[in-house]
């Protein structure tokens, strides 16, 4: 039996003369938390929308668990960017982690007791039962983003793609994201995210996936992101303008996020009280 | 009263019964539709179709005369044409689809204009362009219901797949769906209905079933299934105080339908429980952002 896992094979995608993924091999086995970085344009999101089938393969393969992934389509659980959704829509939370279980149904079969529950389930897991019945508006980012968590779990997936989670989530709801990303992937799960600050992927993600087009490393999270591969994804530029803003920083920098606003508020609130 | 009921009911006066006959029918399927092309930020889109069959229409009546079928096949080529090229033309080029559909139906309805005004206007044709529901007859009727029972069904049927592609298109294909079949489906279903409007209330008159039932039902509904049953309701009660209106008050019926539908708009925009004008004034705001900025503030601060 072939190891439960994601696995690249020699992937290339094309889109314009140029490819956006190129001869890109890889295996994320179950269980992993990963981070999949790289500068803008590596080809992240074409390769989170490849494994869901809207891009086709130049050369190579995507497999899960040694089946073809257009075959495995159900395990698959997709998380847009926010901005492609249109929070106006009149949904509810409970409406959009229904349309988790359409997968399962199809378009056609109706809701059966066992889905009803799934949904339920989904919407517990993800700490949304006070919210159920609201407009996907009246929510905050963090709440949107477990919304749309949900319906990926009510359809009973495992495999998680996230493109861009902590875009717009100030620090607490990022922290709450990462510890639900941390008990599914000890659970069994895979999980892969897209992700651009780096302390935050050296902080809480024990596997990374760098890439620009074809594959950079891919391993530890502190092996694969060393000076060595982040000039080679970011450019040397980025390695220079890296040391100017390490230099200032406190030497012993607490919590994320918070270490990083500080600085800017104290001096201003000095100005503000005589 | 019993005067009115008796005109009402006298013979001669059998065409407001297919009139109205002919707005229960279209007001049903043409507001769900609308429904559509409001939450996918198409509602320009329908004034597109709407101009573009204009051409058809021209076309059929120089080739053939005054027809039903023919003007109706006519316009339904035109619109389908429309919307399928630009379908096309923005999958295919750099061109985004709004702006397809701009350049295509000004081309065409330009042509529409140049053939009309090279024929002179004869009245039955002038019917088609601006609508009159004195008009209708019963082959009218016929494609009325054809068209309405149709979209009906394909929304009864397809409910999950037409929900998938206005919220999220891209997870609607990520999970199996056909995203592009479902977008040219509800176009042709578009372009269906708007000929079989073209008749009783005009082309561009004809959206006003379509939009303004489908805005209002947007400014008081939370929920897509509510939103589409409330947007029906809506269209069928408004049509026919706007046909009563237009046979008192001597007006074209077309017109009369759009503006008792609009004033109905215009009162929801102020009066809309949770998305209208005085929630501004009855309650203070409690978004969350708003909410959440006012809790943290920092001087100074600016993201």
């Amino acid at each position: 039996m072939p190891t439960d896992a994601l696995r690249f094979d020699d992937v290339t995608v094309c889109y314009g003369p140029t490819p956006a993924v190129h001869h890109l091999s890889a295996e994320l086995p179950c269980g992993s938390l990963v981070a999949l970085m790289g500068p803008n344009g590596a080809g992240k999101s074409t390769l989170l929308r490849t494994i869901l089938g809207w891009h086709r393969l130049t050369t190579g393969s995507i497999t899960i668990g040694g089946v073809p992934c257009r075959k495995a389509s159900r395990r698959i659980g997709y998380l847009p960017q926010r901005t492609a959704v249109d929070w106006d829509f009149p949904v509810t939370v409970r409406d959009v982690v229904a349309m988790g279980r359409y997968q399962v149904l199809g378009p056609f079969r109706g809701f059966r007791t066992e889905d009803h529950a799934a949904v339920d389930a989904a919407i517990t897991e993800m700490g949304l039962e006070w919210l159920a019945d609201r407009q996907i508006a009246a929510l905050s980012g963090g709440q949107q983003q477990r919304t749309f968590l949900a319906r990926a779990v009510a359809s009973g997936a495992d495999i998680f793609l996230l493109d861009e989670p902590f875009a717009g989530l100030d620090p607490s709801s990022s922290a709450d994201l990462v510890r639900r990303l941390q008990t599914w992937a000890k659970a069994g799960r895979l999980v892969v995210t897209v992700v651009h600050d780096l302390d935050l992927a050296r902080r809480y993600f024990p596997q990374a996936l760098l890439v620009r087009a074809s594959l950079i490393a891919a391993g530890p999270t502190a092996e694969v992101l060393n000076p060595r591969n982040l000039t080679r994804a970011y450019g040397a530029s980025y390695a220079s303008e890296r040391s100017m803003v390490a230099v200032p920083k406190p030497a012993p920098a607490p919590a994320l996020g918070l270490s990083l606003k500080d600085p800017r508020v104290k001096p201003m609130a000095r100005k503000a009280a005589p | 009263m019993s005067d009115w009921l008796a005109t009402l009911i006298a013979p001669e006066n059998r065409f407001l019964w297919r009139a109205a006959l002919l707005c229960v029918l279209l007001g049903v399927s043409a507001s769900m539709l609308g429904c559509v092309l409001v939450v996918r930020r198409l509602s320009l889109m329908g004034d597109a179709l709407a101009h573009s069959l204009l051409p058809g229409v021209g076309i059929a009546w120089l080739m053939v005369g005054t027809s039903l079928p023919a003007l109706l096949v006519g316009g339904l080529t035109a619109g389908l044409v429309t919307a399928m090229a630009s379908g096309l033309i923005s999958r295919l080029t750099r061109v985004k689809e709004d702006a397809a559909f701009a350049a295509l139906f000004i081309t065409l309805f330009g042509l529409g204009v140049a053939l009309v005004s090279k024929a002179g206007t004869p009245i039955d044709l002038l019917h088609f362009l601006f609508g009159n529901i004195l008009a209708v007859g019963p082959q009218d009727l016929w494609l009325a219901a054809g068209v309405s029972t149709l979209t009906i069904t394909i929304f009864a049927v397809f409910y999950r797949s037409i929900l998938l592609e206005c919220f999220d298109p891209a997870y609607h294909r990520a999970s199996g769906g056909r995203s592009t079949v479902t977008h040219l489906g509800l176009l042709a279903l578009v372009v269906l209905n708007l000929v079989a409007a073209l008749h009783a209330l005009g082309g561009v008159l004809a959206l006003g079933l379509f939009m303004l039932p489908a805005v209002t039902a947007y400014l008081w509904c939370d929920r897509w299934g509510r939103m589409l049953a409330f947007a029906a309701i809506y269209a069928v009660s408004g049509a026919l105080i706007g046909l009563w209106v237009s046979v008192q008050a001597g007006l074209a019926s077309g017109p009369a339908m759009v503006l008792v539908l609009g004033a109905g708009f215009a009162v929801s925009c102020v009066i809309g429980p949770r998305h209208g004008l005085l929630r501004w004034f009855l309650r203070p705001v409690h978004h969350h952002q708003e909410e959440s900025e006012e809790h943290c503030e920092v001087p100074g601060h600016r993201h």
